[in-house]
């Protein structure tokens, strides 16, 4: 009984240490655009939407670089969690809609100027309609 | 292109020193400043929403590092073609570490690319291309084999996505179709 209540009292005290102080209230968004990968769009080492991108952004996303939304404003929303799914390192799900056009339903949160998002719903997704490749090719290799 | 190539044989040459020196590179990438510095590394999604499992999500979640002055920082990329620093970072979970890689600023963004990371204070210094023998392992491949260096070619997952739906994302007809004309 005493062993199990120290168990107890230590796991409490574990997850309060892990839990962070500043856990705060996303903002709830609907969201359209592309499915892009975020380290090619962002440093520009390559041009990095639509179909020219599709390969290389498969890659990236397997080898669990972040994956974000490329909305059509212009801002870059970093996916956290898809449709209950907490999974942001290679998740297969992701690889299902990488270069889709979608919109999705959820709560973003912003935090030292990058917008962070929970997708709780993909309400449309109308495949990859961004058709890049004849003007740039096959992103980075030409094939 | 040429930010890639640049990028490219530098980190081929981070993979091949495979940890023996932990001075970042330039890469070449907009706005980018070298960077050391010391910060917890935190599960992302617990930080913001106060969602936390058990050891930061096991490697299935974007790790963050959370700076002395609270600032979380987004690292994006790792030392491996193609590949991020969740990998790396998820064997320091909750602690701190001191990072060192590029901060680059660009499209209204300041991501991270860490290139050699160590348990703070004075722990070790590892170089940040842990996600080849972590891939090697998790697909049954021979740490040591050329397969490793080019593992987005031969990664399962990428394998069936690309025989499915093309390198376009098209189908296969328009891959064919479009190679058909190069």
């Amino acid at each position: 009984m005493k062993k199990g209540v120290l168990f107890a009292i230590a796991a409490l005290v574990s997850a309060a240490m892990a839990a962070p102080a500043t856990a705060a209230t996303g903002q709830r968004i609907k969201i359209t655009g592309e499915i892009i990968d975020t380290w090619c769009y962002i440093t520009e080492i390559m041009y990095a939407e639509g179909t020219a991108h599709h390969q290389c952004a498969m890659w990236c996303a397997a080898g669990g670089i972040p994956v974000g939304i490329l909305a059509d404003d212009g801002q870059v929303y970093m996916v956290l969690k898809l449709e209950g799914d907490a999974t942001s390192v290679a998740n297969p799900a992701i690889l299902k809609i990488q270069t889709h056009r979608v919109t999705v339903d959820g709560e973003v949160y912003e935090r030292d100027g990058i917008q962070y998002l929970v997708v709780n719903q993909v309400v449309d997704d109308s495949g990859i309609v961004k058709q890049t490749h004849e003007d740039y090719g096959i992103q980075p290799f030409g094939n | 292109m040429t930010y890639f190539k640049t990028l490219l044989t530098a980190m081929s040459f981070l993979v091949a020193l495979n940890g023996a020196t932990h001075a970042a590179e330039e890469w070449g990438l907009p706005d980018e400043k070298v960077t050391r510095f010391e910060a917890k590394v935190v599960d992302i999604l617990c930080e913001l929403t106060g969602d936390c499992p058990k050891a930061c999500g096991a490697g299935k979640r974007q790790l963050g590092l959370l700076n002395d002055a609270n600032k979380l920082i987004l690292p994006t990329k790792n030392s491996v073609i193609f590949a991020g620093a969740a990998a790396e970072l998820i064997d320091f979970c909750n602690e701190k570490v001191i990072a060192d890689g590029l901060l680059t600023t660009n499209r209204g963004h300041t991501i991270f690319a860490l290139q050699f990371v160590r348990k703070a204070p004075d722990g070790p210094w590892r170089g940040a291309n842990r996600f080849l023998p972590k891939w090697a392992a998790a697909n049954g491949v021979d740490p040591k084999s050329d397969t490793v260096e080019e593992w987005y070619l031969h990664d399962p997952a990428i394998k069936a996505e690309l025989a499915a739906n093309g390198k376009l994302g098209l189908g296969l007809a328009a891959d064919k179709e479009y190679e058909a004309r190069q």
